[in-house]
């Protein structure tokens, strides 16, 4: 049946929702959560403000939001997600750029708001972990030479990093993440909405 | 060619804005403007005030519309609300009620 390929075209832009049962290609712009129980095309000129969930979701234009798949989601070359993937299959295409928590395999069912302590905690353990191995490895190094200086030296070193790791962690709970970087597509269509919205 | 299809089975809530032709096959609420043809297929629900240049309408409508060029209700038509164009058709076989203004 032809009439259930549905199209948001080039020039096209939604603002609000897209919901339904079908398959949804999108090459224009849509700001407002995809939810749909077919497959999800964001093509090449495609851009999204908003989270996307369907069946196989297929990337190859910009996504600034969460990503959920009910059995993939394929990132392919040219896709530029900021944001959460979740699918039981994820790939990523060389050429694909993705910034977010990325989580293959069960089924989906909690919101990625699930995924986001993980997210935040996984890039907490590395950090600590380093700042344990630092100073076992300074340690012996002032023990032998001088016994008076060390540990005044080894406090001061231990404290400061102890105040970069306590400054990592809280920083962790959130802001961690890495700032999202400004998807110059996204961006400019904003513009271009606001300047057509200015005449 | 219309470039943007809402299908059966797709809702759009919200406003949709474009420079090309719109097909509405699926339920649209909220605002639907374009600049080239809108059509309203048999089947789509429409709760949406429209703005387009010519606009074919054979679906149900809730909403004001607006046209640059013409609007055609085709039969099998339900529209309500009111109709502002420099040509009107209604087929024999659409329901509407409104107001129609033809630029006179």
């Amino acid at each position: 049946m032809a009439g259930s390929i549905s199209v948001i075209g080039r020039t096209t832009r939604v603002h609000g929702r897209v919901t339904g049962a079908v398959d949804l290609e999108v090459q224009g712009f849509v700001e407002g959560d995809i939810a749909v129980g077919g497959d999800v095309t964001v093509d090449v000129h495609g851009m999204v403000g908003a989270g996307v969930r369907g069946r196989r979701l297929v990337v190859r234009g910009a996504v600034k939001g969460d990503l959920v798949g009910e059995e993939a989601v394929s990132l392919e070359d040219g896709a530029r997600v900021v944001g959460d993937v979740r699918a039981p299959r994820v790939t990523i295409a060389p050429g694909a750029l993705v910034r977010g928590f990325v989580q293959t395999g069960e089924a989906v069912e909690s919101p990625s708001r699930a995924a986001r302590p993980q997210s935040a905690a996984r890039p907490a353990s590395p950090a600590p972990a380093k700042t344990m191995a630092a100073p076992p490895a300074r340690a012996p190094a002032p023990t032998p030479a001088a016994a008076v200086p060390a540990p005044a030296a080894k406090p001061a070193v231990r404290q400061t990093e102890a105040m970069t790791a306590v400054g990592g962690v809280t920083a962790n709970s959130l802001p961690r993440r890495p700032p999202p970087p400004v998807v110059p597509a996204l961006k400019k269509a904003k513009g271009q909405v606001a300047k057509r919205k200015e005449r | 060619m219309a470039s943007t299809v809402i299908g059966a089975g797709i809702t759009v809530e919200g406003d949709i804005t474009t420079d090309e032709d719109v097909v509405v096959a699926g339920t649209v609420r909220g605002k639907l403007s374009a600049k080239e043809g809108i059509t309203i297929e048999h089947g789509a629900t429409v709760e949406a005030d429209i703005v387009g240049g010519s606009l074919t309408i054979a679906g149900a409508l809730t909403g004001n519309v607006t046209a640059t060029e013409r609007v055609d209700l085709q039969s099998g038509a339900r529209v309500i609300g009111n109709v502002k164009a420099s040509r009107v058709t209604i087929a024999d076989g659409a329901q509407f009620k409104g107001n129609v203004d033809m630029d006179v």
